[in-house]
């Protein structure tokens, strides 16, 4: 995978304490455009936070970060601009349920990015097409499988044309059957050149298209590395047992 | 920033102002209009007909003065007992609504010369075999309206004075009759013109007898006549007096 | 009795007046009050808070009375009908905003959410996204505010607004027969409930969304 070396996300030195628990203590990294990384570690230890933390859905109590330049925690910053170049995907979809897929796509173009209505439509076609649901555009969430509202959602964030895609457990919501086609979307995004910060437990995906893993425990990174450094030659204890644990439950392969 | 704020906030302040002086340092020298207000559902003073006007003497009276003395009314249908205070606040300018004059009243508000004679009369159902005595005896129940004479009239001569009848207090005269008619009460106490008329109407009722309490009914206006309306209704009814044209009324709406 | 459906027409136009103004009176009040307490800081939480109590505490008929006479007594002079739809609005401002407020907290909170991580901004969310849900999940509730005021502009008459009940009365007291007058009334009054929750539940049908009274449940 060609890599540029331009930085595109840098996080400095997060901390963040949610009823007088510290669950980051201070979390540093970088992702460099066009890379794909993926944190892994336990339930609980603040990946959704430190995720949050990056479109600051989540204000961290110290640190700070970066995106291309733009310091996002700046108090000054305006951050609704900032949101319109980073793409969120959630555990929980999130698709406007009140709205057909195809204006779940169109709404940030129109209503954020004041874009015509027929240049918007045009534009959210073309990202259903890119996670081939176009033929879905007319109908609405609560009509649309798991995995189709996971695409959506993925498109939706997409259409916005974002720098960075954050995705928070993307599949952990959805029936075995269905991550498959949402793994193969995101497998094709990071392909494409998406720099992304993955975090999950899908392990085969991990191995196949993330640069990195970053492997957080009890708010600090224990250990981070190319995968196959990772599973082949960890550093830490810890680590080895970790991902032996995951690979046991989620097996090693893809899930097609 | 401040500048526009001071600028709004001064705005509201003589917004203010002009709307609390209005009601305040406007001189109360002459109005277009006078509103009269009545509760326009007391045969034969007034009522609303079947055509849809109301009609009545005492409209017709204030009608006439109106006429005579050069000013032009307003008649509104308003609930009893908010006639006087309505007049008080400034609601309306004038009470004509069969009113007897009383100390109590007369501190509250001003009346013109008092314009009918009325003793209450008891009403009874021609089959009850109750008479006068009988009929506000121990143990009966009377009927009359809320804040009338004729509910003060039981309350002080007979509850007060140790007669065991119970009062039960209506909207209206004219719900009391009804309850009268169907049995739920012994009799009701009314102001003998309105009572003669409800006998007409009613043909299962009677009169049992009069009960002498020379009350006299006057218009009234706020206190301290601030528009001059008094010497103007006194004037216009020594006028209707002197042309003959009282007497047509009263024989218009009183028969015989 | 046939002579008497023209006057009681009359006054089931004027309760009719009164319900709609009061009703949009309390809608455009009603709303940025639910939205004050769902998103809005400590102070304004505890204004609404108190705005809702005092006009679910006082019955209607006071609050009529006090905004009638109220009015002059601040220089203000109001008619009797104008009172009526601020005193009757007001007071259902109290109880529409409880109506929005509870459909707007039953939203998942991932909407707004999703909504700001477009770069939406919580106004922009609000009203497209969190809106549009809350008012199609309040239409239920909504009906039933919309029977209560109905029977409630009754009261007006009281400050001399001459609705539907208030027309009935003059002819009974004419006639002396009430049992058909209030039944008439009645019947009216029913009609007016009926068609009016009919209308709400047509309008709730035109808006459905596919599975959307099943929101909030995952796959």
């Amino acid at each position: 995978m060609s890599v540029n070396q331009a930085v595109t996300l840098k996080v400095e030195n997060i901390h963040k304490t949610y009823s007088r628990e510290e669950v980051l203590k201070g979390i540093s990294f970088e992702v460099k455009k066009g890379e794909t990384k993926v944190i892994i570690g336990p339930s609980g230890t603040g990946k959704s936070t430190l995720l949050r933390c990056v479109n600051r859905l989540t204000v961290p109590d110290a640190g700070r970060i970066w995106l291309d330049g733009t310091e996002i925690t700046h108090p000054r910053t305006d951050i609704n601009k900032v949101r319109q170049s980073i793409g969120m995907v959630f555990q929980d979809f999130n698709l406007f349920s009140h709205l057909s897929a195809l204006d779940n796509v169109r709404i940030g173009l129109i209503k954020v990015k004041k874009m015509e209505k027929g240049e918007a439509t045009e534009e959210a076609m073309r990202q259903l097409a890119r996670v081939g649901l176009e033929d879905k555009a007319a109908a609405y969430p609560a009509e649309l499988s798991g995995g189709q509202q996971q695409r959506v959602s993925i498109a939706r964030a997409l259409a916005m044309g974002p720098k960075l895609m954050l995705f928070d457990e993307p599949t952990s919501a959805l029936d075995p059957e269905l991550i498959g086609e949402v793994l193969e979307a995101m497998r094709d995004l990071a392909e494409s050149g998406m720099t992304m910060v993955v975090v999950s437990h899908e392990m085969g995906f991990a191995r196949s298209v993330c640069n990195e893993i970053v492997f957080i425990e009890n708010g600090v990174i224990v250990e981070q590395g190319p995968p196959y450094l990772l599973f082949e030659d960890p550093q830490h204890q810890r680590t080895k047992q970790f991902l032996c644990k995951i690979t046991e439950l989620y097996g090693k392969s893809e899930r097609k | 920033m401040a500048k526009r704020k001071m600028g709004l906030v001064f705005a509201v302040v003589v917004l203010m102002v002009l709307v609390l002086g209005s009601g305040v340092i406007s001189p109360a020298a002459e109005k277009k209009v006078y509103i009269v207000a009545s509760d326009i559902s007391w045969l034969p003073f007034e009522w609303k007909n079947e055509a849809g006007n109301y009609v009545g003497f005492e409209l017709d009276v204030m009608r006439e003065i109106a006429k005579l003395e050069g000013y032009r009314i307003e008649i509104k249908d308003v609930t009893w007992s908010s006639i006087i205070p309505g007049v008080e606040a400034g609601k309306y300018d004038i009470g004509a609504s069969g009113v007897t004059i009383t100390g109590k009243r007369e501190e509250v508000v001003d009346f013109s010369e008092p314009y009918w004679k009325s003793d209450q009369a008891v009403l009874i159902r021609k089959d009850s075999g109750l008479n006068i005595i009988t009929a506000l005896s121990e143990g009966r129940t009377v009927g009359a309206q809320k804040g009338t004479t004729g509910a003060d009239w039981i309350q002080i001569n007979l509850i007060e004075k140790g007669v065991k009848v119970e009062l039960k207090l209506y909207e209206t005269y004219s719900l009391a009759v009804l309850d009268l008619v169907n049995e739920n009460i012994d009799a009701v106490l009314q102001d003998e013109p309105a009572s003669r008329a409800s006998v007409a109407k009613e043909k299962a009722i009677e009169i049992a007898g009069i009960i002498v309490t020379g009350e006299e009914f006057g218009f009234l206006v706020k206190d301290g006549d601030p528009y001059g309306l008094l010497s103007k209704i006194n004037e216009g009814m020594k006028k209707l007096h002197a042309s003959g044209q009282w007497d047509k009324l009263v024989a218009k709406y009183f028969g015989e | 009795m046939w002579n008497s459906i023209p006057p009681l027409l009359k006054g089931t136009v004027v309760t009719l007046e009164l319900t709609f103004l009061l009703l949009v009176v309390g809608l455009a009040v009603g709303i940025p009050l639910a939205l004050g307490q769902v998103y809005g800081g400590r102070g304004l939480v505890l204004l609404s808070s108190i705005y809702e109590q005092i006009f679910r505490s006082i019955p209607a008929l006071v609050l009529l009375f006090l905004f009638f006479f109220g009015s002059s007594f601040i220089g203000l002079n109001i008619s009797a009908f104008l009172s009526a739809v601020l005193a009757l609005g007001f007071r259902s401002s109290a109880y529409q905003s409880q109506i929005f407020r509870g459909a707007i907290q039953s939203i998942p909170q991932g909407q707004m959410t999703a909504a700001r991580s477009l770069g939406m901004g919580k106004f922009q969310a609000i009203r497209h996204i969190i809106l549009p849900q809350a008012l199609r999940l309040s239409l239920p509730p909504w009906s039933n505010e919309y029977s209560s005021v109905v029977k409630d502009t009754s009261l007006a008459y009281a400050v001399g607004v001459i609705e539907l009940v208030r027309e009935g009365r003059y002819i009974i007291v004419r006639t002396f027969e009430p049992m058909i007058i209030y039944i008439t009334i009645a019947v009216i009054y029913f009609i007016l409930t009926y068609a009016g929750n009919k209308s709400l539940g047509y309008l709730e049908e035109k808006l459905k969304v596919p599975g959307f009274e099943t929101k909030g449940r995952k796959e």
